[in-house]
């Protein structure tokens, strides 16, 4: 999928601008623990920046990653962009079908609500369901880059180990 | 595709199962559920989708420790620059 590979290409721009965000900040992380949070919270906000802050969960990540990163300026500079874009959406919700159903569907709606990124403050089922469709998206977007480099790992390992026969 | 933003206020069950639908296409292929393709009720689709995003949350979660480590095993000094690594690695 051609958009696909668009979306992983700008996740990767992205996620090596917030690395470096990472790397000239003051708190440098030292532990592997740190590292891991550090790398998770670039590569959050690196989905989010990929979709310029154009949908509600990337807005959200953003703001929410903006409390946490100590490089004040650079959060600054993609949240003033992901303020720019902010449209209020919210229309009154549409119900239809049993009684049963209904309290079904509310029950998964608010599962759902509470995964997607700013998922709670959505109270339309449509303007939820697409932004749910963007998010997984970008979502597999980021699990597939970050699994090319963490598989490296295994080159590496083979390369320091005793040469085992194939 | 119909548009997206014009029809605000009319959006009916059709809509909704036509995205609900689209959830589904995105959903992995489960081999120990349904081996058609057939049609999940929208609820399901719901569960599922949530399931899926759970995963991939973890996965995440995984990936950026196994990255760590990776790290830490690479980088005796302490002092790697993690964009120039990460980006090395993905330049292979």
């Amino acid at each position: 999928m051609n958009t696909y590979n668009m979306v992983k290409q700008e996740f990767i721009k992205k996620w090596i601008t917030t690395l470096h965000m990472l790397d000239s900040s003051v708190d440098h992380p030292t532990n592997v623990t740190e590292r891991k949070n550090a790398i998770k919270l670039s590569s959050d906000l690196a989905i989010a920046a990929a979709r310029s802050g154009a949908t509600v969960w990337s807005r959200a990540i953003i703001s929410r990653t903006g409390n946490k990163t100590t490089n004040k300026p650079v959060a600054r500079r993609i949240l003033k962009k992901a303020r720019n874009r902010m449209k209020n959406r919210c229309t009154t919700v549409r119900r239809n079908g049993s009684l049963k159903a209904k309290i079904r569907m509310r029950k998964r709606t608010e599962l759902l609500k509470s995964l997607v990124p700013g998922g709670e403050s959505i109270n339309n089922k449509d303007y939820l369901i697409r932004e749910t469709l963007d998010y997984i998206v970008y979502l597999r977007a980021q699990v597939d880059v970050m699994r090319s480099v963490a598989a490296v790992d295994l080159v590496i390992g083979d390369l320091q180990n005793v040469p085992r026969n194939k | 595709m119909s548009s997206r933003r014009a029809r605000a206020s009319n959006l009916g069950e059709d809509e909704i199962n036509e995205l609900v639908s689209k959830l589904q296409a995105l959903l992995p292929h489960s081999s120990s559920r349904c081996t058609r393709r057939e049609q999940m009720p929208p609820w399901k689709i719901l569960e599922e989708t949530c399931g899926y995003i759970k995963r991939l949350h973890r996965e995440v979660d995984n990936l950026s420790e196994r990255i760590s480590q990776l790290l830490a095993s690479t980088d005796a000094t302490g002092d790697v620059d993690v964009a120039d690594f990460v980006r090395s690695l993905l330049r292979q």
